[in-house]
């Protein structure tokens, strides 16, 4: 099964939330991770049919899913970003509900209901209004439902959102156990969701695929970039404000070590570290987290995050950077124009 | 699909609104129904009375002269029942005393009381004209003819969440789902049209039940022609009993039901929240009445068969008859059935092509 994008975008009005994406997906998890208003929502709706493209195509093993219909649906099970349930229905009667809208009756229907309320730990509350339900609760019914149907692609935007960590670990371990031969995209903003489960990770960017591939490679681009420095505690402030910090640890003696993505070695002290996937994530969105550009072109650290291999033109952001990035690896130059190439 | 109907019609019905919309629609009817039961009001041969009493005195004068209505019997029922002068000066027409008396002085009074020279031919034409207590059936239509326009608003509260109560969430799991743009959204609107019938029927069944209990069989074979003065202005200009007159207002407030879900339904589809189509719903509902065209217009025979005019079905079947005898008032079946092919395919397609946001 071969899930593939071919100059895919979406366009509102000048904005352009998916731009000429080219990617294709075979079985397996894929992490989509990107900040707010990367368009992963956005990629996501267009991958289950709920929104047209301005442009572009997607293919299920070459045939448009538009025209395979209810063929293509009958495969998707999709668990949307804050999910629209009715309050009154009961659970189980929201699952049954479900289930014939996928068209599953009878005992099977109520069979396979069951077994996923038991397996995202709600059998017990079956029989509750879901307006009496917590947000992790509703989330759980909301990843049951979606699973409903056995889909072969299934699409989950912000799954772990109200999950407490033991049922982050739940949802984890289901996902990975219903993976197979399946193909499963999930996006987050919690990376260690991903970070455990996924094959691939696929980060988004405005409206782009700025990077993608195994968490243990995508990490390597920025390996002898990420540093750990020690500094006096009082101040902390000040360096954080100043640096790329994905992490911050105070030290029983009085010592704070920060863990900083930077190009060049932040200060003398610096050591470098093993990049994780929060670097990464911190590495391409940093600026648009902070509210943007606050440390462009100020001070000797300015250039600390700044161009990463493959990047075409130097700048002193980790924007430019990422944009230098995404060129090759959405096989989209920097104006958004097809050059060629996939990603697998 | 008849389990996707049976959840519709479980989420039709189990919306608060909805329900506090269709209870107040029968309270609105039950209220005039007791309320005109109450008012009633009649006297006879030095007796007074009011309510079920003079529903009873009603039902005895008319018994007094029940049949055919020929000229003796005008004749005998002015010497017997008119008044012969009102107070300052009032004339005679519209004293009331009874349903019989008012019934006779509109038709053959002077405005002193007396008989004005008129014959029932000159009246009534060739037609046979069967009197009797009509009154209480007469009465009951009237009140239907509220109930029913309450009523619509309370169908298009029902129906403006069908679609777009869906498009605050749910959308995206029914659109991403197998049958979601298909049978779901045939379900949607089959559920939404027969609720709208179920209620219909509810309301009339419950109607009609009240009224046979109020006012008993008498005068279901009688004209609708010879009916007191408060019930003859502007009213249907044709002879038929009160019985095929119940079945005519059945009949149109069943299209009316089923016209008022087509319309309710596409304005459900188009508009993106249940409080934005219960207003564009009704605007448009209400809006033939705001029209500036006269009742004697070409004009109003085209607008009197949209659904608000069908559900207060006096104006329509005031329209008179086709060619062959049928009331004009029958052109709102292949109406009903146009709005409502329309509303169906139209609502369903806007519901299953729509984008999420």
């Amino acid at each position: 099964m071969e899930l593939k994008t071919v100059e895919l975008t979406k366009q509102y009005g000048k904005k352009k939330a998916v731009d000429c994406m080219n990617i294709t997906l075979t079985e397996g998890i894929y992490g989509l991770l990107g900040a707010n208003g990367a368009g992963k929502t956005t990629l996501m709706r267009l991958l289950c049919g709920l929104q047209r493209p301005t442009g572009g195509r997607i293919l299920l093993d070459g045939q448009g899913i538009g025209r395979l219909g209810e063929e293509y649906r009958d495969l998707l099970g999709y668990l949307p970003q804050g999910f629209g349930y009715y309050p009154d229905f009961r659970a189980i009667d929201f699952l049954l509900y479900i289930a014939a809208l996928k068209g599953l009756e009878g005992k099977a229907a109520e069979r396979k209901a069951w077994e996923l309320l038991e397996e995202v730990g709600l059998s017990r509350e079956a029989r509750h209004r879901i307006r009496t339900f917590s947000g992790g609760m509703k989330q759980r019914l909301g990843i049951a439902q979606a699973m409903l149907n056995d889909p072969r692609i299934l699409i989950l935007d912000e799954p772990t959102t109200g999950l407490d960590p033991k049922e982050r670990v739940r949802f984890r371990n289901l996902i990975s156990a219903f993976s197979k031969r399946r193909i499963v995209i999930l996006s987050t903003h919690i990376v260690s969701d991903v970070e455990s489960i996924a094959e691939r990770i696929l980060v988004m960017k405005s409206g782009r695929i700025v990077h993608c591939g195994r968490p243990g490679e995508i990490t390597s681009e920025i390996r002898g970039q990420v540093w750990e420095c020690a500094i006096p505690a009082e101040q902390a402030d000040r360096y954080v404000a100043q640096l790329n910090v994905s992490n911050l640890r105070n030290e029983r003696d009085g010592r704070t070590v920060l863990r900083v993505i930077a190009r060049d070695k932040p200060m003398p002290n610096a050591k470098l570290a093993e990049p994780n996937l929060e670097d990464l994530y911190l590495y391409y969105f940093r600026e648009e987290d902070t509210g943007g550009g606050r440390r462009r072109g100020s001070g000797p650290l300015a250039a600390a995050s700044g161009a990463a291999p493959g990047c075409r033109a130097s700048r002193d952001n980790g924007a430019a950077a990422a944009e230098g990035l995404s060129g090759e690896a959405s096989g989209c130059d920097r104006d958004g124009e097809w050059k060629g190439g996939d990603i697998r | 699909m008849r389990k996707l109907m049976g959840y519709e019609l479980r989420k039709l019905f189990g919306r608060r609104l909805t329900q506090a919309a269709l209870l107040a629609a029968v309270l609105f009817s039950a209220l005039f129904t007791v309320s005109t039961y109450q008012n009633k009001y009649a006297s006879y041969g030095g007796r007074q009375a009011s309510g079920g009493e003079a529903v009873a005195l009603d039902k005895e004068v008319a018994a007094r002269y029940a049949g055919e209505l020929t000229d003796e019997k005008v004749r005998q029922m002015m010497d017997e029942l008119a008044p012969k002068s009102g107070p300052q000066g009032l004339n005679a027409i519209y004293l009331y005393q009874n349903a019989m008396q008012s019934a006779v002085t509109a038709r053959f009074s002077d405005m002193y009381g007396n008989w004005n020279g008129l014959r029932v031919a000159q009246v009534f034409g060739e037609e046979e004209i069967r009197i009797g207590y009509v009154d209480g059936w007469l009465s009951a239509s009237r009140d239907m003819e509220k109930s029913f326009l309450f009523l619509s608003f309370a169908i298009l509260i029902m129906l403006a969440p069908v679609y777009s109560g869906e498009y605050g969430g749910v959308d995206n799991l029914i659109l991403a789902s197998r049958y979601g743009r298909t049978k779901c959204a045939s379900a949607k609107a089959l559920a939404g049209i027969l609720a709208a019938v179920l209620v219909t029927a509810g309301m009339l069944a419950c109607n009609v039940g009240a009224a046979y209990l109020l006012y008993g069989r008498e005068g279901l074979d009688c004209s609708i022609l010879f009916a007191p003065l408060t019930l003859t202005e502007g009213y249907i200009p044709f002879n038929i009993p009160c019985g095929a007159l119940l079945g005519y207002q059945a009949l149109l407030s069943l299209t009316g039901a089923v016209c008022t879900a087509g319309v309710g339904l596409v304005l459900s589809a188009a508009c993106r929240t249940p409080m934005i189509a219960v207003v564009a719903s009704a605007a448009v509902h209400i809006a033939p009445t705001l029209l500036p065209v006269a009742e004697s217009s070409p004009l109003f025979r085209l607008l009197a068969l949209l659904p608000v005019y069908q559900m207060q079905f006096e104006a329509l079947m005031s329209l008179g008859q086709l060619e062959g005898g049928m009331p004009y008032a029958v052109l709102a079946l292949p109406v009903s059935a146009g709005i409502l092919a329309v509303g169906y395919a139209l609502s369903r397609r806007i519901f299953a092509a729509h984008e999420v946001s």
